[in-house]
């Protein structure tokens, strides 16, 4: 267990003296001034407002979606809210699906564009998980093989006391059904759509407002042939997957 | 077939209690398990109970449910383990490391200098790059129709502030604090 967090961020560019001023200002604001502040100060704030550039692929009431102009790999995307939030649990139910819903689009989208094999969906939240913006985001990393990117995500070895112990802690407040072993199995959802092939030409034309339909039906058809002539297909990537 | 897959798949094996767990949270659509060798103690996998292998597969609203139960254990992570941050971190595809045919959600705890790596070494692109990559997915955007997604139902348009009370930790808020009062410092 960490021990109180110490007074120092690893970012740190002002003086301690500079420091202690302006978090002597943050304590003595309301929540309305503060907010305001975060806003004056975050730069994807600005992004959002369009008073500074940035090469923006979608957007819409809740969500922007920009290019990293540091990416990981070409198509690198961020994908945040428009409200200012730092970390994710400040973020409201609703809005975390409908943030994470677009990613999966825009998932979709690069795999097909971009002539890529995978990604990565990465949140930081807190410096030690490796946040350097003051905006929440989601990183949406394109992947292929060999492209030099190498996450490192050790596996320890937990006692199963320890586990225990965890779980317990963890489930404290979640409002959780979960027992230990000996539950009746849980009846799987029939959804009707499972076979993969059938989700997935079902699900383009129905993202679409019943009148575009018909004519954008047939790019839509053209698309995902042109998408499976270079290799690039879902369904592939998730046989692949199921080989192993 | 599809109970052919379910039997060769670990996870629905989990699912179906074959398979003993560490369960932390369960409802009709999704399950978080501690992960036994995780990166850090506490590591959670949040899996959606059908067997889907790829993000892409996933119905809207099934994911809108995963991604909050994730986002509700990583405040149960702050509150409860005292972690000082959390990722969330999904693989999908191989390219991208994914070793288990079934969609799951990493959320790891983290505190400085644990050993995990997930940062990554910016690639050059010349500004000619980044545009056609920027017309290659607008271009895609526009031909799968990702404009179209529709905001969930009670989904609402978020105007002006924030109100302290809509924030899901309001308890015990001193390790929110201390992570939103790092983000702060961020010049």
């Amino acid at each position: 267990m960490p021990e109180q967090p110490q007074q120092q961020a690893p970012q740190q560019q002002m003086s301690e003296e500079q420091v202690k001023v302006l978090q002597e200002k943050l304590k003595n604001m309301s929540p309305e001034e503060l907010k305001e502040f975060q806003k004056k100060q975050c730069i994807f704030c600005q992004i959002i407002a369009g008073k500074v550039q940035s090469k923006k692929v979608y957007d819409d009431e809740e969500v922007i979606a920009i290019l990293d102009v540091n990416p990981a790999n070409p198509g690198h995307l961020l994908i945040m809210p428009k409200e200012h939030y730092s970390i994710m649990p400040q973020i409201p139910e609703d809005e975390v699906g409908h943030i994470f819903m677009v990613a999966k689009a825009l998932s979709n989208v690069s795999l097909r564009a971009l002539e890529v094999q995978g990604s990565n969906i990465i949140v930081a939240n807190g410096v030690a998980a490796g946040q350097r913006a003051q905006h929440f985001m989601v990183h949406l990393i394109p992947r292929k093989d060999n492209d030099n990117i190498n996450f490192q995500i050790p596996q320890k070895n937990i006692p199963e006391q320890e586990l225990k112990k965890i779980r317990d802690l963890l489930s404290k407040n979640l409002g959780t059904k979960a027992k230990e072993q000996g539950m009746p199995p849980v009846p799987v959802i029939p959804t009707g759509k499972r076979v993969v092939e059938a989700e997935f030409k079902e699900k383009k034309p129905g993202k679409k407002r019943e009148v575009e339909k018909e004519t954008k039906n047939k790019e839509t058809k053209k698309e995902v042939k042109k998408s499976s002539e270079s290799g690039i297909n879902l369904d592939d990537i998730a046989k692949v997957l199921g080989a192993r | 077939m599809a109970d052919k897959t379910r039997e060769s798949c670990l996870i629905c094996q989990i699912v179906a209690n074959k398979v003993p767990s560490h369960k932390v949270y369960e409802d009709d659509l999704t399950l978080a398990v501690l992960d036994v060798n995780g990166a850090n103690p506490g590591h959670c996998f949040v899996i959606p109970k059908n067997h889907y292998p790829i993000i892409e597969q996933v119905p809207d609203q099934e994911l809108a449910n995963l991604f909050g139960v994730a986002n509700k254990i990583s405040s149960s992570i702050f509150e409860n383990l005292k972690a000082q941050g959390t990722n969330i971190f999904v693989a999908n595809g191989i390219p991208a490391g994914q070793t288990v045919a079934h969609f799951v959600i990493n959320v790891i705890p983290r505190k400085e200098n644990d050993g995990i790596n997930l940062q990554w070494k910016p690639k050059q692109l010349t500004q000619e790059e980044m545009s056609t990559v920027e017309l290659k997915l607008k271009e895609q955007i526009e031909n799968i129709g990702v404009g179209k997604i529709e905001p969930i139902e009670g989904s609402k348009t978020l105007s002006g502030p924030v109100q302290a009370g809509t924030q899901p930790i309001s308890e015990d808020d001193e390790d929110e604090d201390y992570i939103s009062r790092q983000m702060n410092r961020i010049p």
